[in-house]
């Protein structure tokens, strides 16, 4: 019993130090332009939305949009964010540039409700390329493009005419 | 012996499931917008820097070191760097510190990376940073330039420095 102990006391310690000396003499690879692994990104994915979830509860429920809103919302995206998360309108085009892949909202939508999409543009994800906007968006603003987004890949022909007066559909 | 590794075995395992369900529950802070403790920087930034002197091939900069070269690696600075990692003669980028962990700020910071190091950072990225592979924008050349010019900032020649700002980036 006691030799069991012990080897498990050994476990606990020695693997989180191995798992640092590993990342600190250099042995991870840091290039940004792979892709990352189908299991990490199904891990990652999901810790990011349980916490986004947790955190995002005490959000209260978003006003309710109109299509000005929405409108609002999508030339704030226009402006801000189609930059890596694809333009509105625009071909599929995957993301090899930012690891992990920025995700091609107006293709793949999100799964996120509106006070997760307006808590994640808000704050911000660690450890991926999105920033906090928080600084720069007023709460109109943020709610505005949480609205946009819920819709992103469902929006009407007529509705992208009206983000994008000047470019056809 | 035997228990020993059967001890051992139990304790790799419930370590492994303790992080993956601490993973699923949402324990984890994902906002960006947190300072990052001192030692997890650290640790990030030796761990990045041991990485990338590690898998960086020791290519010689092709470029001679002159004004002209500091100049067109400027440009291409202003065109696209300054975003994040802030502008010669000015504070600090907002911007770039919204991110985690935050945007190096070169032009007051400079850096601690060689030039074939900053090279190979600008052309393939840094994953899990908003450091993207700029290797599809950019020529070799346009990448040795700029890689140049940040191995030089703080301290920029004073005819770089204004030759960069009468020729503004197209």
């Amino acid at each position: 019993m006691k030799n069991f102990v012990l080897g498990f006391t050994v476990a606990i310690l020695i693997l989180p130090i191995g798992c640092l000396a590993y990342f600190a003499i250099g042995f991870s690879q840091t290039r940004a332009d792979t892709k990352p692994s189908a299991l990490e990104t199904s891990t990652l994915q999901s810790a990011v939305r349980a916490s986004v979830r947790r955190a995002a509860a005490s959000v209260p429920n978003p006003p309710p949009a109109n299509d000005d809103d929405l409108v609002a919302g999508g030339k704030l995206y226009v402006a801000g964010c189609q930059g890596c998360h694809g333009k509105l309108g625009g071909l599929y085009r995957e993301d090899h540039e930012l690891f992990p892949p920025t995700p091609q909202l107006p293709h793949t939508g999100t799964q996120y409700s509106e006070p997760e999409l307006y808590w994640i543009v808000k704050h911000g994800i660690r450890m991926t390329g999105m920033s906090a906007y928080g600084p720069f968006y007023s709460e109109k603003e943020l709610w505005s493009l949480a609205a946009f987004l819920r819709r992103i890949n469902n929006l009407s022909p007529g509705m992208i005419e009206n983000i994008r007066p000047n470019k056809s559909g | 012996m035997k228990k020993f590794a059967a001890g051992f075995f139990a304790g790799s395992i419930v370590l492994v499931i303790g992080a993956l369900v601490y993973l699923k529950l949402g324990l984890l802070d994902v906002r960006s917008d947190a300072p990052v403790p001192d030692t997890t920087a650290r640790l990030l930034y030796s761990g990045i820097h041991a990485s990338v002197r590690r898998t960086a091939p020791k290519a010689r900069n092709p470029l001679p070191r002159n004004d002209e070269t500091l100049i067109a690696g400027g440009r291409l600075y202003l065109n696209d760097c300054v975003g994040c990692h802030g502008e010669p003669g000015k504070p600090p980028s907002d911007f770039g510190a919204t991110f985690y962990p935050p945007a190096p700020q070169f032009p007051r910071a400079g850096t601690k990376y060689s030039e074939a190091e900053v090279f190979w950072v600008a052309k393939h990225g840094v994953r899990r940073t908003g450091m993207a592979a700029q290797g599809s924008t950019y020529s070799d050349l346009q990448l040795w330039s700029l890689a140049t010019f940040i191995g030089h900032l703080p301290n920029l020649p004073p005819l770089v420095l204004e030759g960069i700002q009468q020729h503004p980036a197209k």
